[in-house]
Formats: C-alpha cells, structure tokens, sequence
C-alpha cells in the first residue's frame, strides 16, 4: 500500500515545504508515491530536494519510492534535460514517459543536477562552472568580472558543507533563470541538498551545551549562519558560510538554509521571506539555496 | 634564504584536475604537506608563496594554505611567510581568514610591499616608513612619523607580533623580501 504526496505545481522553496508537510514523519512507515504530474515549474532546490527525500526513504531502510513523472511535456523535458531522471533512476520507481534521450542541458543551467560525494567532486563542480558563470554572471545579470570567483568560492564552500558535514552523499545544481513570481529579474540559483545528519546534529557535540534547553534547529542554523560556529575548535574553521554571506552582501543575494525543522535566510531589500522560519515539518539533512539578482532590470 | 614555491606547481602534484583550483580544505592539507616538505629540506628564514597561476583559492584552501604556514612561522621565531603573484580574488579571500584569525602576512607586487589581513592602521603606517636594509631605532621612527613614542613602541611590538617588522641590533626593519 502506498501513500500519494502530490508535488506542488509550483515545485519551489515553499513547494518544497508542502511537500515535505505533505510527507509528515520521518521516516515514512508506508511507502510514498509522489505524483508530479500536475508540476508546471520547478526549481533546482525542488528538484535536489525531491532527490533527497528518496535518497533519505532508502538509507533509512524504506522501499524505493513510486514517481508519477509530470505529464506537461515541457516540464518532463526540463527535468529531463537537468539530468533529473539520469540520478532519479536508482531512487525512484518511475511511472509514466520518461522523455526519450537527455538532449542538450538547457542554455541557462550553468551545472545540472550533479551528485556531491567526495572532495575530488566540488574540484569538478567548480572547474565545471566557472566558464558558464563568466557568460551568465557578467553577460546576463550584469555583474562585474571579479563576481564569478567570488560565485565559484560560494559554490565550493557550499559543496564542501555536504563532504565535511553530511555523512553521506548530496547533490548540487546551478541555474539561471527568470524570476518574476517574487521578482521579476533574472537570478542565478546555486542549490545544494543532502539527507546527513544536518546542523543541529552536526554541531550538537560543542554547542548544544552553550544554549540549553533553547538548542533545536532554529538555534542551530543561526549558530552556524549568523555566528559562524563550527563544530571544529580550528579558529581558522566556520568561515566558509561568514564567505558567502560577504559575497551575498555585495551583489544583494540570498541565502537560505532549511534543516531538520527550521529555515534561516539572510533577506536582502528585494524579498520579503522571513530570517527565521520554526516548526517546519522535519526534512532530513540540509538544503541550501543562494540566489544573486540581476543587478540592473536592463540586463533582464 | 628566501625559498620561494609555486603553489600552483604544489597544487598539480597534489590534485589530478586540470583545474588550477586551490578549493576543498582537504587539498589545502595536501598543498600544505607538500610546501612544509620543501620547507623542511630547506635553510629558509622566508617562505615566499608564488600564487601566480592559481585561478581561484576558496577560503578553506585559503586558512589551510596561508593562514596555518603563517601560524607555523610565527611560532618559530625569526621565520616569516609572504606572498606574491595575487590577484585581487585571491587578495580577498587571504585577506578574509588572515582577518578573522588576527593574522598578517607580507605580500610582494609590482615591486611593493604591502600588508595584508589583520593589520591596524598604525602598523600600516609605520610599516610604510620602515626600510629593508636598514635598521632604524625607535626614536628616529618616532620622528618620522610626528608620533609620541608611546605611539611607536605599541605599533613597532604589534607588527613584530604580526610577523611583518624585525627588531635587530641596531633598530626595526622590516622583513627581508628580496
């Protein structure tokens, strides 16, 4: 007997969080049947996301789950094309037509989905996208040249965060593209996803202590975030998200960051998500999105 | 001696990317291990680290590369580690973990030397009136810069702390570079 979780038609950062909702405990005793059939849109985050979830069913010892794939061929082929249904076939049990062959990654996807396991991994990810982001940071959204290192350096610390924290495997995806429904520029999205241990577990072992009974995953993520605390007594340790906050700052982005049942985000100006979301349904690991603006509507 | 090493050279026999990448903190330790073994064959009082080449240096590689060999060389008295060959995105990221571990680190370019990381404004400028080749006492620097000597002996003992300033004999100068 399995359990249907409809996946959101606009399979984003708050569709994400419905699905997770939609989930409920973890792990699920039933096996899940995920019908993304009616999905019009979906983002890497989602997408990586969704990839975690079974990854997570079957390290927890759960039957693979089941996968309506979406029916509008558009959408089939962008998850196609992302190299979604090339990693989803050893997770999921898929019904419905596959779209044929890969085809060409979509112009704007500066890395498809790519799985993050090792350190000589982030090495790949980040020579892999260093050309693409030269064309898209500075071409597309109007950054100056020196931001592409600076994309790359937050792309291989938030790699990094899955090869020294998660205890397992993750994923990462980075894209371009339009975002008008909060909006209305271009972004470029770097996202990254595993199902660890996550951060309160990761840091419990040296903080848990400091906060008491307030220590839970809010207070976990803003350690880590807002704080800079790591888990290492190293003091050149913890820098690798105070980095990618400076480059945020610089170029107004965003980062967020869910974990077990809380979402922190830096928010710039141009959105309106809260810092600090609690009580979340729990999702296993981490996931992390950044997301650097346009820096001049003309360039859109 | 100066005993001046190729990091991107480090990095190739460390990694097989054909990437000039210094990213990942586990290729910082390897990178490191390599640049101490030279190190330990070799009679250096400066260890010269030659960035020329390398495209991108994360701040992992960045604390595990830079920051601990200018860590090593403070605790060994005499020694100093400086740089050259940076680009301004290297610049940026040494400068990030040299700053938040309250480091510095001497860096060579166009023929100048200039201070990076965790370096207070009046170490700056009593670094820039200190010579390479000639001691200066403190007094004279006193003149120099129109300061009280109280003034001076604080900056002089903090940039001999940070490694960037020698005291010798006959004054304070600033560490050998070249």
């Amino acid at each position: 007997m399995s359990r249907i979780i409809d996946v959101p038609a606009q399979f984003d950062e708050q569709g994400f969080d419905q699905l997770a909702q939609s989930v409920g405990a973890w792990p699920p005793s039933d096996r899940l049947f995920f019908d993304a059939r009616g999905v019009q849109w979906a983002a890497p985050y989602a997408l990586i996301g969704l990839l975690t979830a079974a990854q997570a069913i079957i390290e927890a010892g759960g039957e693979k789950p089941l996968l309506a794939v979406p029916a509008a061929d558009d959408v089939r082929s962008y998850w196609g094309r992302i190299a979604f249904f090339q990693h989803a076939g050893e997770l999921f049990e898929f019904h419905g037509k596959l779209p044929r062959a890969r085809g060409a990654q979509p112009a704007d996807t500066l890395l498809e989905i790519t799985p993050v396991r090792a350190t000589e991994d982030v090495h790949q990810v980040v020579g892999r996208i260093q050309e693409g982001a030269s064309r898209i940071l500075a071409g597309e959204l109007g950054l100056e040249a020196k931001a592409t290192m600076g994309f790359a350096m937050a792309l291989s610390e938030a790699c990094q965060n899955i090869v020294e924290h998660a205890g397992t495997g993750g994923w990462v995806a980075v894209q371009a593209y339009n975002y008008r429904r909060r909006l209305g520029r271009r972004v470029a999205v770097i996202a990254v996803s595993d199902s660890g241990i996550g951060f309160r577990r990761s840091l419990e072992p040296t903080q848990a202590k400091r906060y008491g009974d307030r220590w839970r995953d809010g207070t976990a993520l803003e350690a880590a975030l807002i704080q800079g605390v790591s888990r290492f007594r190293d003091p050149g340790r913890g820098q690798g998200l105070a980095g990618i906050k400076r480059y945020l700052q610089r170029w107004q982005g965003k980062i967020s960051v869910r974990s077990g049942t809380a979402r922190i985000a830096i928010v710039p100006a141009w959105d309106d998500d809260v810092p600090l979301v609690e009580d979340l349904s729990f999702f296993p690991g981490a996931q992390l999105q950044v997301t650097i603006p346009a820096q001049d509507a003309g360039t859109t | 001696m100066i005993e001046t090493i190729a990091v991107a050279r480090m990095l190739r026999e460390a990694v097989t990317t054909p990437y000039l990448n210094l990213v990942t903190r586990p290729t910082g330790v390897a990178v490191r291990g390599r640049i101490e073994s030279v190190l330990a064959r070799s009679e250096w009082e400066t260890a010269m680290l030659d960035f020329s080449d390398v495209v991108l240096l994360d701040l992992s590689c960045a604390d595990e590369v830079v920051a601990k060999l200018v860590r090593m060389a403070k605790e060994r008295l005499g020694r100093i580690v400086a740089l050259r060959g940076l680009d301004e995105h290297l610049w940026e990221s040494i400068h990030a973990v040299l700053e938040h571990q309250h480091l510095a680190v001497a860096v060579l370019a166009d023929g100048t030397i200039t201070l990076l990381g965790s370096v207070p404004a009046d170490v700056h400028r009593l670094f820039d009136r200190l010579e390479s080749s000639n001691p200066l006492p403190a007094a004279a620097l006193s003149q120099r810069l129109g300061w009280a000597d109280d003034r001076t002996t604080e900056a002089l003992d903090a940039a001999v702390s940070l490694g960037v300033c020698r005291s010798t004999a006959g004054g304070y100068m600033r560490v050998p570079l070249a």
